[in-house]
C-alpha cells in the first residue's frame, strides 16, 4: 500500500505547463529522490505536495487522505530548505522546539525533546547557538532536526547540500540516510546532481519537462533507461541513432558505424527508429580485433587522463564515441592514432523513440 | 596629489565640525548676546531652559506630536509597505510614487496648503494639525526604511514557519516581526525625528497652543537670539552624538561576543 | 475547479488593497487636498483670474527672486560638490578608522537639526564671532559685515546640505571595484587621465544623485535663508512666507508656491526618466 500517492498532478502558469499528468507512489519508509535539471518540474511538484503552491489539476494523498484545501501547516510535513530556513532570532534549540511549541508541547518538555533530537543529528551541546554562530553543515542539521522533531508523516528535502562544499556534501549525505534509517520516515529528497541521487535514494524519479521519464532503482536506471534523455542524464554514455534493420535477429544499423547487434529486447518491429546505448566503460580498447566482441575502428581525438582512469574520445566515421580505460592501458595509444574499440552485444542496449 | 587631498579633507572635516561644536562652549556662556570666545561660563542658562515654561512647553509639545505622528505613521505604512513590497498589482506604481511624493514637495508649498486647509476645518494652531500633518511628511522616510529592510527578508523562514506548523498569523507574530523588529524600530525612530525636527510647516500651523521646540527656536533665533539656543543645541547635538555612537558600540560590542561565542 | 482558482485569485488581489487603504485615503485627505488647495487659491485669491500668475511671472520684483534662487541653488550645490567630493574620496580610500571617523562626523552633522546648524553659523559669523575676532587680530580694522547676507545663507546652506552630497558620492564610490583601478593603471592610465578617464565616470552617478538633491531642497529652502541671508535678497521660500504670514495674500503665495513646484516636480521628472526617483533618496 503506498504512502503518498500522486495522480494526475497538472500545474500551468498561463500558457506554460509547468507539470504534465504526474502519477507516483512513494511506499512507507522509502527515500525517493526527484532527479532533473532545473526548470524540469521536481521543485513544483515538491511545493505542491508541501502545499506552497497549487496544482492545477490533480490530487495528493497521504495514508489515502487527500490533501486539498490543507494549507502548509495544516499538513504535518516536515521540509528542509535550500538554505535552510533557520530562524535567526531564534538558537538552535528554540528553532528546534518551535513546532512542537505550535502544536502546543509545553516549554521543558518540548525543549527536551528539542535537545534529543539535536543530539540525534550530532549537535549534543549546541543547541544554545545561534545560527550565524554554526557552520553550514551544522545549520543544515539543525534544520534536519527542526523538520523531523514533530514526526512529520513525510520529510521533503529541497537541494538541502547545495551550498555546502564536496566534503561536506558527502558527509552529509550518509548522515541523512543515516538519520533518515533510523527513524523510518518517508522521504523525498530534491537534487539536480545524479551522483548524490544515486548514492542515497531507493528509487530515483527523472523529471524532464515537466513530465516523469522513469521511477526506478538506482541500479536499474543506470543499466536500463527507458528515454533517450535518461540515458544521457544518468552517468556517461555513448548514444547512437540507429533503424531497426531486423527485430528478430537483434539487429540495427548505424549510418557511421555500419550493422549493429543489440542485447534481448522486445520493443521495436523492424524499420523503427531506435536509439543504442553502450556505456564507455563497456568498450575496450586495443590494437587489434578482439575475438568474439564486435569490433570498429576509430581515430583517437583526445585522451583525458584522470590517473586511475582514462577517457578516450574518437571518431568513428561521423559517430562521436567515448570510451572508459583503465589508467595503466592508456599507454598503448597517442591522440591522432588509429585503434580498434570493441564490445559485446550484450552490453548494448536499445532504447526506443 | 594624495598629500594635497589630505590637506583638503582635513580642512573640510574642519568646516564641518566647527559649527557643530561650537555651540557647546556658547552654552556655558554668561554673554547676554552671541559672543565668541566667551567671556566667562556659568551654567546659568541650563537653569533658564530647565525652569522656563516658554522654552520647556514647546518641547513637551514637539515629544507629545513626534510621539502620536510616529504611532500614526506606523499604522499606515507598516500595512502598505507589506502590501507594496510583497503584491504585484495594477495602480502599484501610482501608489509608489504617491509614497514618494512628500519628498518631493518643498515643505513651504506643504505649510501654504497645511494653512489654509486646516484652517477651513478649524484645525491650524492645534495638536492634531500639526500631527496630522507631520504624519504626511514622515510617512516617506519611514516606508524607505522599512521597505528595504522588508526587501531583504527571506520568506523562506516564512515557509518554514507554516510548514512546521505555524498558522499565518502565527507565523508573522513569532517569525515576521521578531525578525523585522530593527527595521521597524529604525523606521519609528526615522518618522519621530522627522516630525521633532520639522520647521517650516511648524512655523506656519502650530500657532501658541501647538508651538514646537524648532518654531521656538526659529522663532527665538530670529527676534532676540536667546542664549538658552545654545542650550538646546548642545542638547539636542549631545542625542546625536550618542544617537549616532551608541549602536556603533553596541555592534562592536556584539561582534566581539559573536567572535567568542564562536571560537 | 477552474472557476474556484479564478475566485481565489480575485480574493488574494483584494488583499493588497485592504492593507494599503488607509494610508492612500490618508494621503489623498491630509496631501493631496491641500495641495489641491494650493492650486486653486493660485487662481481663485483673492479673485478668480490668472492674475496671480501674471504678477509672479511678469513682475519685475518676484523674476528677480527667482533667479536669485536659482542663482544660489547653484553655487549651493557647485560648492557642496566642491566640498563633498573630496571628502568622499577621503572616506572611500582611507583606512578604516579614518573613514569611521569621517563617515562620524558626517552622519553627526546630517542629524544635527538645521536649526542648530543655522544657530551655530550665526555664532561663528556674528559681529563678536570668532572669524571676525581673528580677522581683527590679523590686522583687518573694519571687517567686512558678514552675517544677514548672502554669503552667510550660502556658507550655512552649504555646510547643511553638503552630507547630501558626501553621502550620495560616497555611496557609488564605495562600489567602485578596485580591480578596474588596478586594471587601467596597468594600462598607462596615470594621476589626472586616470582620474578624469576613469574614476570620474564611474563616480558620475554619485554626482548627479548629489547635485539634483541638493539642488532641489535648496530652491524651496525656507529656514536658513530667512535666518542667515539680507532681507534684500530673498529666496522664493522666504517671500511665499512673507506673503502668508505678514500680507495675508493667499493668492500671490500660492501662485508662486505653485510655480515652485512645477519647477521642482519638473527637475524631479528628468531625473526620473533618466536614472529613476527610488536611487535618490536610497
Amino acid at each position: 500500500m503506498s504512502h503518498l500517492k500522486l495522480s494526475g498532478i497538472s500545474k500551468s502558469y498561463g500558457q506554460f505547463n509547468a507539470l504534465e499528468a504526474v502519477d507516483l507512489d512513494i511506499a512507507k519508509g522509502e527515500f525517493v529522490t526527484f532527479l532533473g535539471p532545473s526548470g524540469s518540474g521536481k521543485t513544483t511538484t515538491l511545493m505542491i505536495i508541501a502545499g506552497f503552491e497549487s496544482a492545477t489539476s490533480g490530487q495528493v494523498e497521504i495514508e489515502n487522505k487527500s490533501l486539498f484545501g490543507l494549507a502548509p501547516y495544516q499538513r504535518n510535513i516536515g521540509i528542509v530548505f535550500q538554505n535552510y530556513g533557520l530562524f535567526p532570532h531564534k538558537t538552535a534549540a528554540q528553532n528546534v522546539y518551535f513546532p512542537l511549541q505550535m502544536r502546543g508541547v509545553k516549554k521543558a518538555e518540548g525543549l527536551r525533546k528539542a535537545e534529543e533530537m539535536l543530539e540525534l543529528v550530532g549537535l549534543k551541546g549546541f543547541g544554545h547557538r545561534h545560527p550565524k554562530e554554526l557552520s553550514g553543515g551544522q545549520q543544515q542539521r539543525v534544520a534536519l532536526a527542526r523538520a523531523l522533531v514533530f514526526e512529520p508523516s513525510l520529510l521533503l528535502l529541497d537541494e538541502p547540500l547545495g551550498a555546502l562544499d564536496k566534503n561536506l556534501r558527502e558527509q552529509m549525505q550518509i548522515e541523512i540516510k543515516r538519520i533518515q534509517r533510523a527513524l523510518g520516515v518517508t522521504t523525498i529528497f530534491v537534487t539536480h546532481d545524479q551522483s548524490e541521487a544515486m548514492s542515497m535514494s531507493d528509487r530515483i524519479v527523472v523529471f524532464e519537462k515537466g513530465r516523469i521519464q522513469q521511477v526506478a532503482t538506482p541500479l536499474e536506471l543506470y543499466h536500463r533507461p527507458q528515454t533517450r534523455f535518461v540515458a544521457s542524464f544518468i552517468g556517461e554514455s555513448n548514444l547512437i541513432d540507429v533503424k531497426i534493420t531486423d527485430a528478430a535477429k537483434r539487429e540495427a544499423r548505424n549510418d557511421a558505424i555500419g550493422a549493429i547487434q543489440y542485447a534481448p529486447s522486445n520493443r521495436p518491429p523492424t524499420g523503427s527508429e531506435a536509439t543504442l546505448m553502450i556505456r564507455p566503460e563497456n568498450i575496450k580498447l586495443s590494437r587489434n580485433p578482439v575475438e568474439g566482441r564486435h569490433n570498429v575502428r576509430m581515430k583517437v581525438e583526445t585522451i583525458i587522463n584522470y590517473g586511475d582512469n582514462a577517457l578516450v574520445v574518437g571518431k568513428v566515421g561521423e559517430q562521436m564515441m567515448r570510451v572508459r580505460v583503465l589508467g595503466a592501458d592508456v599507454v598503448i595509444i597517442k591522440e591522432g592514432e588509429e585503434c580498434c574499440i570493441s564490445w559485446l552485444h550484450d552490453s548494448v542496449y536499445l532504447i526506443a523513440k | 596629489m594624495n598629500r594635497f587631498l589630505r590637506w583638503l579633507g582635513i580642512a573640510v572635516a574642519i568646516f564641518i565640525a566647527a559649527p557643530l561644536v561650537i555651540v557647546v562652549p556658547m552654552s556655558f556662556s554668561n554673554a547676554r548676546s552671541l559672543q565668541f570666545p566667551p567671556p566667562g561660563y556659568w551654567l546659568g542658562y541650563y537653569q533658564a531652559y530647565f525652569t522656563d515654561w516658554s522654552w520647556l512647553r514647546p518641547t513637551w509639545n514637539s515629544i507629545l506630536i513626534a510621539s502620536a505622528t510616529t504611532m500614526l505613521t506606523m499604522v499606515l505604512v507598516v500595512p502598505a509597505t507589506f502590501a507594496l513590497v510583497r503584491h504585484r498589482f495594477r495602480g502599484k506604481g501610482i501608489a509608489d510614487l504617491m509614497m514618494l511624493m512628500p519628498l518631493a514637495v518643498p515643505h513651504i508649498v506643504m505649510a501654504v496648503g497645511y494653512y489654509s486647509y486646516f484652517g477651513s476645518f478649524g484645525i491650524v494652531h492645534t495638536h492634531l494639525g500639526v500631527i496630522l500633518a507631520h504624519t504626511c511628511l514622515s510617512v516617506p522616510i519611514a516606508f524607505l526604511v522599512l521597505s528595504a529592510n522588508l526587501k531583504g527578508f527571506d520568506r523562506t523562514l516564512e515557509r518554514a514557519a507554516l510548514s512546521l506548523g505555524a498558522s499565518p498569523t502565527r507565523t508573522f507574530i513569532h517569525i515576521t516581526l521578531p525578525i523585522l523588529r530593527p527595521g521597524l524600530i529604525i523606521s519609528a525612530l526615522f518618522a519621530f525625528i522627522q516630525s521633532f525636527d520639522e520647521t517650516v510647516v511648524a512655523i506656519f500651523i502650530s500657532g501658541r497652543d501647538a508651538e514646537t521646540l524648532p518654531r521656538k527656536m526659529f522663532d527665538s533665533i530670529r527676534q532676540e537670539a536667546d542664549p538658552v539656543i545654545a542650550v538646546i543645541s548642545t542638547l539636542l547635538f549631545a542625542a546625536v552624538i550618542l544617537g549616532v555612537t551608541v549602536p556603533l558600540v553596541v555592534a562592536h560590542i556584539r561582534n566581539k561576543q559573536a567572535r567568542l561565542a564562536a571560537a | 475547479m477552474g472557476n474556484c482558482i479564478a475566485r481565489l485569485t480575485e480574493r488574494k488581489n483584494l488583499w493588497p488593497w485592504l492593507l494599503l487603504a488607509p494610508l492612500a485615503i490618508y494621503m489623498a485627505v491630509f496631501f493631496l487636498v491641500p495641495l489641491i488647495d494650493v492650486a486653486i487659491m493660485s487662481v481663485t485669491e483673492p479673485r478668480p483670474t490668472l492674475a496671480n500668475y501674471q504678477r509672479v511671472l511678469t513682475g519685475s520684483l518676484y523674476l528677480r527672486v527667482f533667479l536669485n534662487t536659482f542663482i544660489t541653488a547653484a553655487t549651493v550645490t557647485f560648492a557642496c560638490l566642491l566640498v563633498g567630493y573630496p571628502l568622499a574620496y577621503l572616506m572611500a580610500n582611507s583606512k578604516p578608522r579614518t573613514a569611521t571617523l569621517i563617515l562620524l562626523l558626517v552622519t553627526m552633522s546630517f542629524w544635527t537639526s538645521f536649526l542648530v546648524r543655522t544657530y551655530a553659523w550665526m555664532v561663528l559669523l556674528g559681529n563678536n564671532g570668532p572669524i571676525v575676532w581673528l580677522l581683527q587680530t590679523l590686522g583687518v580694522q573694519q571687517p567686512p559685515q558678514l552675517l544677514f547676507t548672502r554669503f552667510s545663507s550660502t556658507l550655512a546652506m552649504v555646510h547643511i546640505l553638503a552630507p547630501y552630497m558626501v553621502m550620495n558620492i560616497y555611496s557609488v564610490m564605495r562600489k567602485i571595484d578596485p580591480v578596474l583601478i588596478r586594471s587601467a593603471e596597468s594600462l598607462g592610465a596615470k594621476g589626472l587621465a586616470l582620474f578624469r578617464h576613469v574614476y570620474l565616470p564611474l563616480t558620475a552617478p554619485g554626482i548627479a544623485n548629489g547635485s539634483v538633491l541638493v539642488f532641489v531642497i535648496c530652491l524651496g529652502f525656507y529656514v536658513t535663508p530667512v535666518l542667515l541671508g539680507s532681507p534684500r535678497e530673498q529666496m522664493v521660500a522666504g517671500l511665499i512666507g512673507n506673503q502668508i504670514d505678514e500680507f495675508l495674500a493667499f493668492g500671490m503665495g500660492s501662485a508662486m508656491a505653485m510655480v515652485l513646484l512645477v519647477v521642482t516636480l519638473a527637475i524631479l521628472t528628468i531625473y526620473h526618466r533618466r536614472f529613476g526617483l527610488d536611487k535618490l533618496w536610497g
